[in-house]
């Protein structure tokens, strides 16, 4: 039942509310009057209070005058940037790739705030088309530059049939508490193949949102890794549906959480039809005080048989104060289903610490050794030297930064 | 006198409030090589536990001597580049790290310490080529993870492997021999004793006889309850295996 009381409106809520007005988006604006951001009672942001998190909201952003450098560049991608929510000219694209652009969002309409937001403020999508084998990777590096700002971008990604591309996406941009609401709608065509990533390299006084749109067609193979390094405040939601049989996908994340950070993966799987797979793999790393949370949760619709979902958590704790937090959910509405989840969260192992010591290595350099070792699975899957040293150096920095 | 490479002087440790090691003495001078021989159970893993710096353990009295210095407040790392290395009784399996990575790793980390230029990759190939090939350890076993998957008798060339490329001064070896056939067992020992020298001392803790004719030590320990209850040259190893160990252990009873 709907509440008969009026929330009591935080100073971040009032100023969302203005913004909605002031893009004549009354409908949205009168929601958030009405309920305010979603509390713990919403089950879906249960671990991720966005009414107690996000303290305050920066004005909607004007278009950007600079670009600060990039966060991560990929030697040898084709670029492509959107700033402030707008898209960028970009050089010739390779051949199998065309860029165009379009209004608004490219989210579906699904019942989530962070949805609603960006469909509320999005101006512009970057629309690709996929042809054929593409030989490079494509980078979409999102920016919020200037001063603090709440902004939104939204990108539209067509995997024709049979075409298979490679594509990483980075938001980032100027040192300042913006808040980034950013959308992918991606589609996998008949027997595409598609390596998705998308990596949020934000300064730490921003607050990351993200929302990623599956579907898969037939025969489609998907790999999809979200990477959290970057804002203090972050939330990546991957939605995704199979559509066409034969389809498979893995979904795997890692969520790296520092002193001071709430960083949330949420991720629901849609089985609409069968022989369909899916394996999920997430890794959750803390340190200081903090909190990782992975909500994980994988439907399997009434006639979708044979369907094979495995979906797995494996939380690091670098820290005592640290907080681990995961919940994985099966809706299993078939009967000729093979679905499991588990989930393991522990410190570093002391006995192979104790073992690289034995030989040498300092126990800073140990620990990072095995903490890679522990994202190995991860990283080892994606295809492209330069691509997958990027992502290291990623992992480095993060764990660089944490030795005392 | 020359300064012994180890000395442990009356060494006591606890385990979670009880005692282990009940007053151990060793003196291991430079070239020589000791064996320790004891039933399961003795505290011969804890020693050599210790030795290596492992956690854990609650040192109540005593010392270890490395070159004629303390070694009890020093962390693991630190005795390794100090010289001191242990082969484990079970070599532990990491998931994720590449052998060859943890090696170069390792190698660059001593040499690091001791102020010495890190190992260029062509060299360090050639030292990885070249003691793999006497130890019968081929590449393909060296691009996996750190033990991973590797049988009972890899694991303990891997160990070696890993002393011959890190040079240590002490080599204290927890019962390499097990889980070793005949054939891999020579393998084995002929490493250890290619890396025997005058500079280098050698501690070889098995409860099997078996080992010592083909790793011939100067001395033989008898170890029972936490200590050292009998010493002699190489024929109290097959004194020992002719009358067992209890005829030690009731001389101390
Ligand atoms: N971590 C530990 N906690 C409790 N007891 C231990 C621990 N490690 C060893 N011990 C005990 O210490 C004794 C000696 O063990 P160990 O050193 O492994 O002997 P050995 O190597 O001679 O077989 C055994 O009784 C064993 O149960
Ligand atoms: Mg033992």
């Amino acid at each position: 039942m709907r509440q008969t009381m009026p929330v009591r409106l935080s100073t971040a809520e009032e100023t969302l509310i203005e913004q909605l007005k002031s893009l004549g988006n009354e409908a949205e604006a009168e929601r958030i009057s009405v309920a305010g951001l979603p509390t713990r009672r919403v089950e879906s942001y249960h671990y991720t209070d966005l009414k107690t998190l996000l303290k305050a909201m920066p004005p909607l952003a004007a278009p950007a005058n600079e670009a600060s450098a990039p966060a991560l560049r990929v030697p040898g991608a084709y670029q492509l940037m959107i700033a402030n929510g707008a898209v960028q000219s970009a050089g010739t694209a390779p051949a199998g790739v065309i860029v165009e652009t379009s209004e608004g969002t490219s989210l579906s309409t699904r019942d989530d705030v962070l949805v609603h937001l960006n469909g509320a403020m999005a101006k512009q999508s970057l629309n690709l088309t996929l042809e054929g084998t593409v030989d490079c990777p494509l980078q979409i590096d999102r920016r919020i530059e200037g001063a603090a700002a709440h902004s939104a971008s939204s990108a539209r990604v067509f995997v024709a049939d049979n075409a298979k591309a490679t594509i990483i996406e980075t938001c980032s941009g100027s040192k300042a508490a913006h808040v980034g609401n950013h959308a992918s709608y991606v589609s996998l065509g008949k027997n595409a193949t598609l390596t998705h990533i998308t990596v949020d390299l934000s300064a730490e006084e921003a607050t990351h949102f993200s929302t990623t749109e599956y579907e898969l067609a037939e025969g489609s193979k998907l790999r999809s890794l979200v990477i959290h390094a970057g804002a203090d405040l972050a939330r990546s939601q991957v939605f995704a549906r199979f559509a066409g049989e034969g389809a498979h996908a893995d979904f795997t994340g890692l969520n790296m959480v520092d002193d001071g950070q709430h960083r949330d993966i949420t991720l629901d799987v849609h089985h609409a039809v069968p022989n369909t797979t899916s394996k999920e793999t997430f890794k959750q790393i803390a340190r200081g005080r903090s909190k990782a949370v992975f909500q994980g949760r994988i439907v399997v619709a009434r006639d979708a048989q044979k369907v094979d979902g495995k979906m797995m958590m494996q939380g690091l704790m670098l820290s005592d104060e640290a907080q681990i937090l995961s919940k994985p959910e099966l809706e299993i509405y078939a009967d000729d289903v093979v679905c499991g989840h588990g989930s393991t969260c522990g410190h570093i192992d002391e006995v192979s610490m104790f073992y690289l010591m034995s030989r040498g290595i300092p126990k800073a350099e140990a620990q990072v050794m095995l903490v890679r070792g522990f994202l190995e699975e991860l990283i080892e899957p994606i295809e492209g030297d330069e691509l997958r040293e990027a992502l290291n150096g990623v992992i480095e920095g993060w764990l660089q930064g944490g030795i005392q | 006198m020359t300064t012994p490479i180890l000395e442990v002087r009356d060494l006591h440790v606890r385990v979670e409030d009880k005692d282990i090691l009940k007053g151990v003495n060793l003196v291991l001078p430079p070239g020589e090589v000791h064996a320790i021989m004891g039933r399961n159970g003795s505290g011969k893993s804890t020693l050599s536990y210790v030795l290596a710096g492992k956690e854990d353990y609650e040192i109540t009295g005593g010392d270890i001597l490395l070159d004629g210095e303390s070694i009890l407040e020093m962390e693991p790392d630190e005795r390794a580049a100090a010289g001191l290395f242990l082969a484990f009784q079970y070599p532990v399996e990491v998931p994720g790290v590449a052998t060859m990575t943890f090696l170069k790793a390792a190698i660059n980390a001593q040499r690091k310490a001791r102020g010495e230029a890190e190992v260029t990759t062509p060299e360090f190939m050639r030292l990885v080529k070249d003691a793999g090939s006497r130890l019968n350890i081929d590449s393909a076993m060296l691009k996996r993870p750190l033990n991973v998957g590797f049988s009972g008798g890899e694991k303990k060339r891997a160990e070696i492997l890993q002393m011959e490329l890190l040079q240590p001064k002490l080599c204290v070896m927890d019962e390499t021999d097990s889980g070793l056939d005949i054939d891999a067992l020579q393998v084995v020992a002929n490493g250890v004793n290619s890396m025997r020298s005058s500079e280098r001392s050698m501690l070889v803790i098995t409860h099997y006889q078996r080992l010592l004719n083909h790793i011939v030590p100067d001395v033989v320990h008898v170890f029972s309850d936490g200590k050292v209850v009998e010493s002699g040259d190489k024929s109290l190893a097959l004194e020992l295996e002719a009358k067992g160990y209890a005829a030690y252990e009731k001389d101390v009873a």
